[in-house]
């Protein structure tokens, strides 16, 4: 018992001189730059905006790697189907056409949907006798397939897509306390929060999402139960492809959709999902949070070309740690 | 206590071989990102390839008329230019303009050769593919030089790709002309002389650097930023930059480096805090379009002065607003239209957009297919200055003589060449002139202008 009890304390102390220990590094490196208030607030609130991007994206690989044990590294490519096929399909992004952008992004989540059904269908149900790494590599070669495709369609040149708010190029900007903020980040957060909160309800309380939730408790059990986990890896392909195209919609206007943009943005969801524990949705969704926070105030502070080695020097701590770093007791091994 | 310390064993596996996995991935995100000027180096499927055989898929007329349509002249040796570009694969927005620039000489240059002795000879261009890719562009060239026995090489869209090729170049003793930007392609890294028999004809960050600096000082800037891509081509920018603007007293006080793919900018927190009077920017579409988008919200009144690795529609297209006003190094080939009647230039660049244009059905001009023309007109005129009778080996000779002794003095898209055994480019700082954007297209934005 109180063994138990010390070991908390113990760890609570470690954590908190830690986390007093960077906060001081950050101070001291942002005080050679003569930053103030005004820039760490734009910092974080960058960093946030990021974040959200990975956040959304770590949904998709939490909802294939709960229900199957892959981790989907193809998950990038449904992020820049779903920006590329909206960019497409809305073709002049200056036109302000509003409707049109709607039935843009539901055609791009509808098809890439389609395209993760497609991918279950075709390379992880024929193989799905084999062991998991087998199984996660052959999402590397998907990756791989789908952005060979994406070049050989789309080519080389980057999209634009316009922002949701004005419907032009041009994203408006929101100005408080000297900080600025782009009105599509706001967009971002919505979405992310939103999808955050139908993801929780649909595992909740439909009897499909509890079906979902059965077989990443128990396979066995959940057969036994009458539930198909073939059927329930499709669905989890299916979902997890439209999450990830809604992710590239959102974010196409910050950025400029390209056919290779999925590669660093499935690692930076794989990152963010790692460090939620890869089993949990609320925690995926703050860990793209914290990573982009982290990125962001430490290659603000530093060097920004240092902003994907921080990212990745996360990356390796998680993995180190061999779970996340909230869920200190969960077993990331699945049954 | 047997089955948990399996599972222990068996999670430590899964996450060590996830590990691996990322870091595989991360491996080929960065050599994807570490080319000097391509988007990224994923090369297309072998099978997109466009191999142009003779008078097959290439524009009509790659075969050269038959001589009876001809004056009844004696008929030489026939000449072949051998020309690869990355006409697939991550440099494809580079490699197609050039490929469609040959494709139009071939149609154009149906009629042959007519040598100084009053000799015609056939000419074929063989358009063949790089995919972007450093080794099949230096199979190409093996192709070319052992199996087609080319006269001449035009050959290399990308630095990387180019200095693959070079050496099969110099060891066939073959002139090749490339159309990538690197300085190392043309001379020995080392030694710093001039390779022998390679040549080429896009202009360099140096030039950029110099024409950039006296904006800089026009504009009576002592203190700047620099933000560079983090490439080749990025860092290439920044340390001309340093180079140049040093000479004249401008000192960078902050420069960082960004992704590719990165869509929030924290660099512009430490412009804001550094105070510097002016943002040089050195990078390619589309993210150089993101970060003058970005500095436009974060410092809306530091000035931006942007790179040459711009020129390409595609700078404007993505973010007009934002670009609007950005003053930056060109080549004139992108406002032939605005230069000065007197300009020696003037008039082959207006011949060569109408020209493009309708070769190409509409398709906006840029620098890239500009080099690729004025290669293939060195070959060209070095094939032009040949007598009847040589060897191969003497062809191939005479032409790499001649474009080293007479391009001189020669206006061409890149600028106004004079090559010397020293110098295989023969550009001087000016063959960049500032531009600047306005009502969504490029315009010319001379001295007196600034």
């Amino acid at each position: 018992m109180q063994r138990v009890s010390q070991r908390p304390t113990y760890k609570t102390i470690v954590s908190v001189a830690a986390a007093v220990a960077i906060v001081a590094v950050i101070l001291a490196l942002g005080a050679q730059k003569n930053f103030g208030p005004q820039q760490y607030g734009q910092l974080v609130v960058a960093g946030l905006g990021a974040g959200a991007i990975y956040a959304l994206i770590a949904l998709g690989f939490v909802m294939v790697y709960t229900v199957t044990g892959i981790i989907n590294f193809a998950q990038g490519a449904f992020v820049m189907l779903g920006a590329m096929i909206a960019a497409t399909i809305y073709g002049d992004a200056s036109s302000g056409d509003a409707v049109g952008l709607v039935i843009a992004a539901i055609i791009a989540i509808l098809a890439t949907t389609l395209v993760g059904v497609a991918v279950e269908r075709l390379t992880i149900f024929p193989a799905r006798n084999a062991d998991t790494l087998t199984l996660i590599i052959i999402t590397v070669g998907v990756y791989i397939a789908i952005q060979g495709v994406g070049l050989v369609v789309w080519g080389t040149s980057a999209k634009a897509f316009p922002a949701f708010t004005t419907l032009d190029i041009t994203d408006g900007t929101l100005r408080f306390w000297g900080i600025v903020l782009k009105t599509q980040t706001l967009w971002i957060w919505g979405t992310t929060a939103l999808v955050l909160a139908l993801l929780t309800l649909f595992l909740g309380r439909t009897l499909t999402g509890k079906a979902l939730r059965a077989c990443s408790v128990n396979k066995e059990a959940a057969r036994l139960m009458g539930i198909s986990p073939t059927r329930m890896s499709v669905f989890a392909f299916g979902l997890a492809a439209g999450m990830g195209a809604l992710a590239g919609i959102v974010l196409a206007p910050a950025t400029r959709p390209i056919y290779d943009m999925g590669l660093k943005l499935g690692l930076k969801g794989f990152v963010a999902a790692a460090m939620g524990g890869l089993v949990s949705s609320p925690a995926a969704v703050v860990g793209g949070l914290l990573l982009g926070l982290t990125e962001n105030v430490a290659a603000g502070v530093t060097k920004s070309g240092l902003k994907d080695v921080f990212a990745f020097i996360v990356l390796i701590a998680v993995l180190l740690r061999k779970r996340g770093i909230f869920a200190a007791g969960t077993d990331l091994e699945r049954p | 206590m047997i089955e948990r310390q399996r599972t222990i064993g068996r999670r430590t596996t899964r996450w060590q071989a996830l590990g691996v996995l990322a870091f595989a991935l991360l491996l080929v995100a960065s050599a994807c990102g570490d080319d000097d000027d391509t988007t990224a180096t994923t090369a297309a499927p072998a099978t997109t390839a466009t191999t142009a055989a003779p008078g097959t898929t290439a524009a009509p007329g790659t075969t050269a008329a038959p001589a009876t349509t001809q004056a009844p002249v004696a008929e030489g040796t026939a000449y072949k230019i051998g020309f690869v570009s990355a006409a697939t694969g991550g440099g494809s927005s580079l490699g197609l303009p050039e490929r469609n620039t040959a494709e139009m000489l071939a149609a154009q240059w149906t009629d042959g050769i007519v040598g100084p002795d009053g000799v015609h000879h056939d000419l074929e261009v063989i358009i063949l593919d790089s995919e972007s890719n450093p080794d099949a562009g230096a199979s190409a060239v093996s192709r070319l030089i052992t199996e087609d026995e080319v006269d001449v090489l035009v050959a290399g869209t990308l630095s990387g790709n180019s200095l693959a090729m070079a050496p099969l170049a110099e060891e066939a003793e073959i002139a090749m002309i490339s159309m990538a930007s690197s300085r190392r392609i043309i001379e020995d890294a080392d030694t710093g002389e001039a390779r022998f028999w390679i040549f080429k004809t896009p202009q360099e960050n140096g030039h950029n650097a110099a024409v950039q600096t006296d904006y800089l000082s026009a504009l009576g800037v002592s203190t700047v930023c620099y933000l560079f891509e983090n490439s080749g081509f990025g860092q290439d920018t920044l340390a001309n930059g340093q180079k140049f603007f040093g000479d004249a007293d401008i000192e960078i006080v902050y420069s960082d480096s960004f992704e590719r793919g990165d869509t929030e900018f924290p660099q512009t927190t430490s412009i804001q805090s550094s105070g510097c009077e002016a943002v040089v920017v050195g990078a390619i579409p589309p993210v150089s379009a993101l970060v003058t988008s970005a500095l436009r919200d974060f410092v809306p009144n530091v000035p931006i002065v942007q790179g040459h690795g711009n020129c390409a529609f595609a700078f404007i297209e993505l973010a007009p607003a934002a670009v609007e006003g950005v003053p930056l190094p060109c080549g004139r080939l992108m406002v032939a239209d605005g230069l000065p009647d007197d300009d020696p230039q003037k008039n082959l660049l207006v011949q060569y957009v109408v020209d493009y244009t309708a070769f190409t059905n509409g398709e906006p001009v840029s620098t890239f297919g500009g080099h690729a023309w004025d290669a293939l007109q060195w070959a060209y005129e070095g094939l032009a200055s040949l007598e009847e009778g040589l060897g191969l080996d003497d062809r191939r000779a005479g032409v790499r003589d001649h474009i080293e002794a007479n391009i001189t003095n020669w206006p061409g898209t890149g600028g106004v060449f004079n090559i010397t055994p020293d110098d295989h480019l023969g550009l001087g700082f000016d063959a960049l002139t500032f531009v600047r954007v306005e009502n969504g297209a490029f315009a010319y934005f001379p001295p007196e202008a600034w």
